[in-house]
């Protein structure tokens, strides 16, 4: 493993009477080399601390990091052969754009022709070529991204470190340099840590994501994966819209569950929690996965909001007073139903996930 | 790779509060030993302001108990204020001081805030003018406004005898005593409360108000429910600061109280005019008290009750007053104070320029003639030790700032907190403190400082515990035997060309143990720490001929000129050998680390022996008497200043931008030297100019320190004006403050210079 995050804890002290905060705990991550993970969560979940553990801005409370085989929980971030991209970019407002990204080489005191060299390196492949000289307040926000990033990619560092990088962008633009940071670290094959808040930009960018919550790792695996067995509700509500319905397992049979929800009997993929017969469970039913009038009609309910929203339309309807979210994609049938009529619903049950009660 | 365990059992087990914390702090002061530099600025820091700071307002409060004579413990000026035969003095004065700090505060912020809101509320005419002016006490000596006042308004005032023809007798009010005091005081020290409430009101979002407004409340009823609240605390910040600065004022007491007496100058009285450093300290803890506490009460009160961010930047619109009777009762008692204002310092430069004020008001130079004469002296010298206690003040203050605003360690506060305490105490306990701390060696402290930088320098050079003590205690011991060595055997100067002569046998005994790319870089450290004892010795070739040169010269001027260049060139090339000695052993730390590991443990042992000889000779840090402990009182007292300049400079730069150097492989000092540095040297230019000013203009600290080979000017005009040479007295002054507006000038213009007067600077760190 390339890069590993063992146990790691950081315990920030509480200043004059407040309680210590636990940024992270007993966090384990493993990251390959050439890799792209993302850390996702809400805001205060602890996924900056991680990077910033990575990085070496915070010291570790408990566990280790170890880079290729050395530990290096004790080296300062200048050492780590790491850098990283800022969320307010931090460029340095007194140097120029050929400064700022010359200005980790001239530290390592590389000749001018070398520096030079990589320096219009990366400036052609950030698309800079031609703002070598432009003072950072001459350039557009997305400008100054590129030159952020370019400042980081021109160390080649083992680990591209990068916290929220997009988040002071338009959404036009973010779009855009989503798919440009993707391309780049394609082409370079560098091993990337990526912190958001956003899931698309998780889903879109990464290899694997790792969902943190409350400090610690709740879920790591590729989107997909993450999108399809959530392993936990605060997973399946993070990502994605989400109906959670309660229902008790019947039976366990042939690698499938039968299971009781809302009065009708459903037959679902048995998941990877371990249920027995007679445990209460919650269902994970995305909105996408409720058909209406077609071939599964398990209940009957009524359309409590319909809205049209152009691709899809978007119904909450209510079954036993439990309010459902369906989305339908289906471009041949356009005809909504008003509110108030009464429609047949089914669960497309080879895709509703199962968690226990309490995950 | 070695697979490492999945879990750690170890973890699992609680470990008590107590272990973590004192593990946390371990591992903090590591983190910081990891980068020389800053551990060394650290280091220096404590050091300065422990010895400079904390030391010596611990004598003052320990001398307070204690008989100096007999070293007996004592209460005997505790007991006065009991004492049936001393209480009524004691405690008329205690009230005196108290009545006349609050008074001060009170009119003082008044007087700011009136100022204030006039310049930013008010669409006032001239506003950069007027704002300058108004700064124009915080540039001058302490007591140029008690001078003006008596020249305008004494018993031969121009204004009091002459316009209005009062004559003086025994019972008519005059200038002098507790009305005049605080007449002077609130003239001199309202311009800090100005800068502060100022500071206020245009960081104070309109919006605030503009939503009162669109509430439906009256201009009045906003002004009172919304903008005074939130001024609150500025106004009580300006209030109690003010009340610290007139409690520790001795200048204006001195010359203005009359028959008051207040605790500042019964301190003075009681060092210089009765010798009795006990009644002094003890009297010193008494005015601390109230002072300490007024402090405390600034720093932690009121400053966390601040509603407005302090470091905001002015929102863009301001609200201006409308209704004209409003805005034009202010502007008019805004400039007709300033005239007054402009009149004290008119009255100063008209007395410097008139033969005898009161009497004969006709024309005069001889008062320059006599200032640049027999004054010259004074001049130079203070001019020549503020200057050199700038960058130190300024330096001090930088370090300080960035460890406070960027590194998290435990003991920040108090270092924050002491450096601060330096310029805040009265001038007065401080200057006691160092009579007190530095008329002998004091040698605990002496030992101290020495085992903490030598264990320093083994802890990091030398691995294991036993042989760094071994090391330690062998190299201090030959040290300490080779400093009693002179006076024994030697003569003084052969006993440095000794060590000069150890010191370069020891640069080549080292050769082969340095790898050659570091090599030239330790030599030329330990050549130069050679150099440093030789140019010592060889020194007096140059300034004795230099001194003995210029005293034969015919013209007088020139003669003083030389004379004080060759005491200067002294104060360089023959600093005291402790200090000298405190110095090499930092740069030991620099050489070491640069031998090869296996012969570090005989090098570091010479080094210590070398840093230990030099240490320990003569009275380590007896300083009283040389020009070193003024330039320490100087920056001692300025440091808060440019701590508070560098904190605000760097809380203006987003830490990220540092993390991003450091991120690209820069360390600490790089990322200072390329990143840090360039966005912050138009505050600390600042600093510098502020910390300057206020070295010039300082008297209460140095009046105890100063000498006749490095006479201050402030202590010169003061003992002009109790001769009565108010003209002279007045002469003195404008040359100050000319000296002082020069030196704002010459920075401007280099400063506009180096940055194309992109970014303005202004002297606001003056308040808050």
């Amino acid at each position: 493993m390339f890069l590993r995050l063992r146990n790691l804890t950081k315990v920030f002290a509480g200043r004059g009477g407040e309680a210590e905060v636990v940024a992270a705990d007993n966090v384990n991550i493993d990251i390959e080399e050439g890799e792209f993970l993302t850390l996702l969560g809400p805001s205060g979940c602890g996924k900056t601390t991680t990077l910033r553990l990575i990085a070496g801005f915070e010291f570790p409370t408990q566990g280790e990091i170890v880079l290729d085989g050395k530990r290096i929980n004790d080296l300062p971030p200048n050492k780590r052969d790491m850098s990283m991209v800022f969320q307010s970019y931090a460029i340095f407002p007194h140097l120029s754009v050929f400064e700022n990204i010359a200005y980790g080489l001239k530290i390592k005191q590389l000749s001018r022709d070398k520096i030079k060299q990589q320096v219009a390196e990366v400036l052609r492949l950030t698309e800079l070529t031609g703002l070598e000289n432009r003072a950072p307040n001459q350039l557009s926000g997305g400008q100054q991204q590129r030159v952020a990033l370019a400042r980081a990619l021109v160390m080649e560092p083992k680990v591209l470190l990068l916290d929220e990088p997009l988040s002071n962008l338009d959404a036009k633009l973010r779009d855009q340099m989503r798919t440009e940071i993707r391309r780049i670290q394609q082409t370079l094959g560098i091993t990337s840590v990526y912190v958001t808040h956003d899931q698309i930009e998780a889903m879109t960018l990464s290899d694997r994501i790792v969902v943190m919550n409350k400090g610690r790792v709740e879920q790591t695996g590729g989107p997909a994966d993450i999108y399809r067995h959530p392993a936990s509700a605060f997973v399946a509500d993070f990502i994605g819209h989400t109906n959670f319905v309660p229902g008790t397992v019947v039976e366990s049979r042939n690698g499938r569950l039968n299971v009781e929800a809302l009065g009708q009997t459903l037959s679902v993929l048995k998941p990877e929690h371990e249920l027995q017969p007679g445990d209460v469970a919650q269902l994970v039913v995305r909105p996408e996965m409720v058909q209406i009038e077609g071939e599964y009609r398990h209940y009957t309910g009524v359309v409590r909001r319909a809205s049209f929203l152009g691709d899809r339309i978007e119904y909450d309807v209510e079954i036993d007073g439990e309010r459902i979210a369906a989305i339908e994609y289906d471009p041949r049938r356009m005809t909504i139903h008003p509110e108030g009529s009464a429609i047949s619903i089914g669960f497309l049950e080879d895709h509703i996930y199962v968690l226990p009660r309490d995950a | 790779m070695a697979e490492l365990p999945l879990e750690y059992t170890a973890a699992d087990r609680p470990v008590p509060a107590w272990r973590t914390s004192l593990r946390r702090r371990y591992r903090e002061f590591k983190l910081i030993g990891q980068d020389p530099i800053l551990s060394m600025g650290l280091f220096l820091v404590g050091i300065f302001v422990f010895l400079f700071v904390f030391f010596p307002l611990l004598r003052v409060i320990w001398q307070g108990f204690f008989d100096p004579t007999t070293g007996a413990f004592s209460l005997k000026y505790f007991a006065q204020y009991v004492d049936p035969y001393y209480q009524a003095y004691h405690f008329q004065v205690l009230r005196d001081t108290i009545t006349m700090g609050v008074m001060t505060a009170a009119g003082g912020t008044i007087l700011g805030f009136i100022f204030a809101y006039t310049m930013v509320r008010c669409a006032v005419p001239y506003p950069r003018l007027l704002h300058y002016l108004t700064l124009l006490p915080t540039i001058s000596p302490p007591f140029a406004i008690a001078i003006a006042s008596i020249l305008l308004f004494g018993r031969s005032g121009l204004i009091t005898k002459d316009l209005l023809g009062i004559r003086f007798s025994p019972g008519v009010n005059d200038i002098y005593g507790l009305d005049g005091l605080v007449f002077v005081q609130i003239i001199t020290y309202f311009s800090v409360a100005y800068l502060i409430i100022r500071g206020m009101l245009e960081r104070l979002d309109p919006a605030m108000e503009e939503a009162a407004l669109s509430l439906g409340a009256s201009k009045f009823h906003i002004f009172h429910t919304v903008t005074l609240p939130l001024l609150i605390p500025g106004l009580a910040g300006a209030f109690l600061l003010l009340f610290v600065e007139a409690l520790a004022d001795l200048g204006n007491p001195l010359l203005i109280s009359g028959n008051t007496s207040v605790l500042s100058a019964e301190i003075y009285l009681a060092i210089n005019g009765q010798y009795d450093q006990q009644k002094g300290a003890a009297l010193s803890l008494v005015l601390l008290i109230p002072t300490l506490t007024v402090f405390l009460l600034q720093r932690y009160w009121v400053s966390r009750r601040s509603y407005v961010s302090v470091t905001g930047k002015p929102t863009g619109g301001q609200l201006t007053v409308k209704e004209p009777y409003i805005r034009w009762s202010f502007i008019t008692f805004t400039t007709l104070t300033l005239i007054l204002i402009l009149s004290l310092y008119t009255s100063i430069l008209l007395g410097s320029f008139t033969r005898l004020w009161g009497i004969d008001y006709t024309p005069d130079l001889s008062h320059y003639g006599k200032a640049l004469g027999r004054g010259l002296n004074a001049v130079l010298s203070t001019t020549f030790l503020s200057v050199i206690a700038t960058p130190i003040a300024g330096l001090i203050g930088m370090v300080i700032a960035f460890l406070v605003v960027r590194k998290a360690f435990s003991g920040k506060e108090a270092l924050d907190f002491t450096s601060n305490l330096g310029g805040a105490v009265p001038g007065t306990i401080l200057g006691i403190g160092y009579i007190i701390a530095f008329i002998k060696a004091p040698t605990f402290v002496v030992g101290l400082l020495y085992a903490l930088l030598a264990g320093y320098l083994v802890s990091r050079t030398v691995s294991n515990n036993r042989r760094r003590i071994l090391i330690v205690a062998t190299g201090t011991l030959i040290g300490y035997g080779l400093s009693r060595l002179p006076g024994v055997i030697f003569i003084d100067s052969f006993w440095r060309y000794l060590l000069a002569l150890g010191t370069l046998v020891l640069a080549g005994a080292m050769f082969p143990f340095v790898p050659p790319a570091r090599r030239r870089g330790a030599i030329l450290a330990l050549v130069i720490m050679a150099g440093g004892l030789i140019v010592y010795n060889l020194s007096p070739l140059l300034t004795e001929p230099l001194a003995t040169w210029g005293r034969a010269m015919s013209n007088r001027t020139l003669s003083r000129l030389t004379i004080k260049t060759a005491s200067a060139i002294r104060v360089f090339t023959q600093p005291t050998m402790t200090i000298l000695g405190y110095t090499y052993l930092v740069a030991a730390l620099f050489v070491v680390t640069r031998a090869r590991e296996r012969a570090r443990a005989w090098i570091v042992t010479a080094l210590l022996a070398l840093c230990a000889a030099l240490v320990f000779q003569g009275k380590p840090l007896a300083l009283v008497g040389t020009p070193y402990i003024v330039i320490a009182a100087y920056a001692v007292r300025s440091t808060s200043a440019t701590v508070r300049a560098g904190i605000a400079a760097l809380q203006q730069i987003d830490p990220a931008i540092e993390e991003a150097s450091t991120s690209l492989g820069a360390d600490t000092q790089q990322t200072f030297r390329n990143i840090t540095l360039p966005l912050i040297l138009p505050a600390f230019i600042a600093g510098l100019i502020f910390a300057f000013a206020r070295h010039m203009t300082s008297l209460s600290a140095i009046i105890f320190l100063t000498t006749a080979e490095w006479p201050i000017l402030t202590v010169w005009i003061l003992s002009e004006v109790e001769q009565g040479g108010m003209s002279t007295a007045a002469a003195y002054s404008m040359i100050l403050i000319f000296i002082v507006l020069a030196a704002i000038g010459l920075m401007y213009a280099f400063v506009g210079q180096a940055f194309g007067a992109r970014e303005g600077i202004d002297l606001t760190l003056g308040g808050g």
